[in-house]
């Protein structure tokens, strides 16, 4: 460390100006988005363990026990990152965002709580959508997807809509709950930790929006990939 | 990676529908501010600025034993649980505030001596940021509006409803969330570029006003971001870090460290020219780095300098004294992560040499901690904020 900063102080001397080498430790690749990697103090002390079975008792019978939501406007948790999972439970607990049932269950978190509920919900695999009774409608999934290109769903959501850090999957989440959640952040309802999605929404057709839902919701289209891939 | 590789093929196939359709589809959402110039390969796509987490570090946890200072230099934990603690200012009756961001929406404070709790005197503010203590009064700055809370000390259990001192700011996302200075009676705040990068118009400067809130003079042009700055105490001359653009590669451009030396009449090169050096590969053309204000000293890539402060105690060597101290938040659009809190010298021809001073925020490439902003106490220590822990640290020298 000291014969670092001597080094750097004699280029110095040699130097109008000084470029500051980064310094990061660990030759590692980025790690993936997940809860190691933006909490700063890691997973809660209690272990993502006992969480499994709290989650069991008090969150599978609206969520679903593998985190895959059969209840209307009820999300499918499932495939979530933590960082994600625990901004939500924040902002429910801090009164930001409003839903009668999570706001009461968030009021009786404490901090390890809501560590340990979404450590465990990042460890939920995504789980497929059930196969659905009418194949797609071709036409909607063609112009939803020409309209999920043009307004940059893709810029924070990913090409595949699986999110990572604080960006949700949205890629197979219920179509109900798409729906009312771009509704919600289109009239300025829904908050984030800024306006962002509602600035991005504010000014698309509710029927767009719609749209979008309804295409996302079948996110990736089987029957639209190519035959035998 | 197989997985990645079949969804790229899916994008493209959905590309082929795309232009098929894009001319009767609305108009497009336009691509948020910060996203502006990202390359379109896997990696870069996956970068995108994380904010804190919104729970602070529980003190047995926090990183403090691991990071390094100078030999003599000790680092302590001086509060913990301040959720997304940012801007620090000290009032004058032994009373420290602590600013936030977009995740607690707060301003707290905490009594310098005895029971270190912070207790929330603003709430429910998005983008309370800017806070600085002149004559009794706390300002605020979100990114709409200038306020000043009279008495602040004397009334921390209910504050009021605060005078408002200017309403105009431009609000907005990027960039939008301000640092503030009181010198020689004047306010000293920025206006940030709203984008990554684009013509900012009156965005992209650095302004003062009266503190009545009236007769605002620009003091600083083409200046990206900046969210740290302070007035040398020899010179009085305004020294500021200014977040360098995003996007044009892992190691370029770097952030600054400028030096204001003739107020008003500086242009520092956003969106024209980055680093005293690089034109920028858009806005660049037809314009030549020699008509732009130098950079003092430059910061490193994506670094995220952010606070700065002038050392004016008596505790520090006496080589720290007059120095500047800068806080490197470290990069969110960079592979590989770096952050310190680093030491500046004025030269001799108004540029500066910087040193790493407090290092060990990073292990195995993610962050232990970030700094954010600085504030020299009476006794001479320094603390420094860390959102990313929710937590202050205390250093100090001796003893």
């Amino acid at each position: 460390m000291r014969s670092w900063a001597a080094g750097l102080a004699s280029c110095a001397a040699v130097l109008a100006l000084v470029v500051i080498s980064p310094h990061a430790a660990g030759q590692e690749k980025a790690r993936k988005a997940g809860a190691a990697a933006s909490s700063p103090a890691g997973a809660s002390s209690a272990g993502v363990g006992s969480y499994a079975q709290r989650y069991a008792g008090l969150c599978a019978a609206c969520h679903g026990a593998n985190g895959r939501s059969d209840m209307p406007l009820t999300p499918v948790l499932a495939g979530q990152p933590s960082f994600y999972a625990i901004t939500q439970l924040f902002l429910f607990r801090e009164g930001r965002r409003s839903n009668e049932g999570m706001t009461a269950v968030a009021k009786t978190l404490t901090d390890d709580d809501m560590r340990g509920f979404s450590d465990f919900i990042g460890t939920l695999p995504p789980v497929p959508t059930p196969p659905q009774a009418t194949p797609p409608d071709a036409a909607r999934m063609d112009k939803a997807r020409a309209l999920a290109l043009q307004h940059k769903c893709v810029f924070c959501h990913g090409a595949d809509f699986s999110g990572g850090q604080q960006v949700p999957r949205i890629a197979g989440q219920r179509e109900d709950y798409l729906k009312m959640s771009l509704r919600g952040f289109s009239s300025g309802t829904r908050p984030g930790y800024t306006q962002a999605m509602t600035a991005a929404l504010s000014h698309i057709p509710l029927e767009d929006l719609d749209t979008l839902a309804y295409y996302v919701a079948r996110f990736p289209d089987r029957a639209a990939a190519p035959a035998g891939k | 990676m197989k997985q990645i590789r079949s969804l790229i093929a899916l994008t493209a196939l959905c590309c082929v529908g795309f232009s098929a359709l894009a001319q009767q589809a609305p108009p497009p959402a336009d691509e948020p501010g910060w996203a502006k110039g990202r390359p379109k390969t896997d990696v870069a796509m996956k970068m995108a600025p994380v904010p804190a987490f919104p729970i602070p570090t529980a003190a047995d946890k926090l990183p403090t034993a691991k990071f390094k200072l100078p030999p003599g230099f000790k680092v302590e934990t001086w509060a913990s649980g301040v959720l997304d603690a940012r801007g620090l200012r000290e009032g004058a009756k032994g009373n420290i505030f602590v600013s936030s961001l977009f995740v607690a929406n707060k301003v707290y404070v905490l009594p310098e001596k005895g029971n270190r709790e912070a207790k929330v005197i603003i709430d429910k503010m998005p983008l309370a940021t800017g806070i600085e203590f002149y004559k009794g009064s706390l300002y605020v700055a979100t990114n709409t509006k200038i306020m000043r809370y009279d008495n602040i000390e004397d009334k921390l259990g209910n504050p009021g409803e605060p005078k408002v001192l200017y309403d105009k700011l431009p609000g907005g996302t990027d960039h939008s969330w301000k640092y503030l200075r009181i010198h020689k009676e004047k306010l000293y705040y920025a206006i940030g570029a709203p984008c990554n990068i684009c013509d900012p118009g009156e965005y992209a400067k650095i302004y003062r006003m009266n503190l009545d809130g009236s007769n605002i003079e620009t003091v600083a042009s083409g200046v990206r971001n900046t969210v740290g700055f302070d007035f040398d105490p020899k010179t009085g001359d305004l020294w500021f870090t200014d977040n360098g653009r995003d996007w044009l590669s892992e190691e370029f451009p770097n952030d600054e460290l400028n030096h204001v030396t003739k107020p008003g009449q500086q242009h520092f090169g956003y969106p024209f020219c980055h680093q005293g050096n690089l034109p920028d590969t858009e806005f660049g053309w037809g314009k030549s780095c020699d008509d732009y204000a130098k950079p003092a000293a430059l910061l490193g890539p994506h670094a995220g300098a952010l606070g700065m402060t002038f050392y004016r105690g008596k505790m520090f060597p006496a080589k720290y004294q007059g120095a500047m101290f800068i806080a490197r938040h470290g990069p969110w659009n960079r592979t590989k992560k770096y952050a310190d809190v680093s030491v500046a010298w004025p030269d001799a021809k108004g540029g500066a040499k910087v040193e790493p001073f407090m290092t060990g925020f990073v292990e195995n490439n993610a962050y232990l901690g970030r700094p954010v902003d600085f504030l020299v106490l009476k006794d001479g220590s320094m603390l420094v904020s860390d959102d990313h822990n929710g937590a202050i640290y205390r250093i100090s020298y001796g003893k």
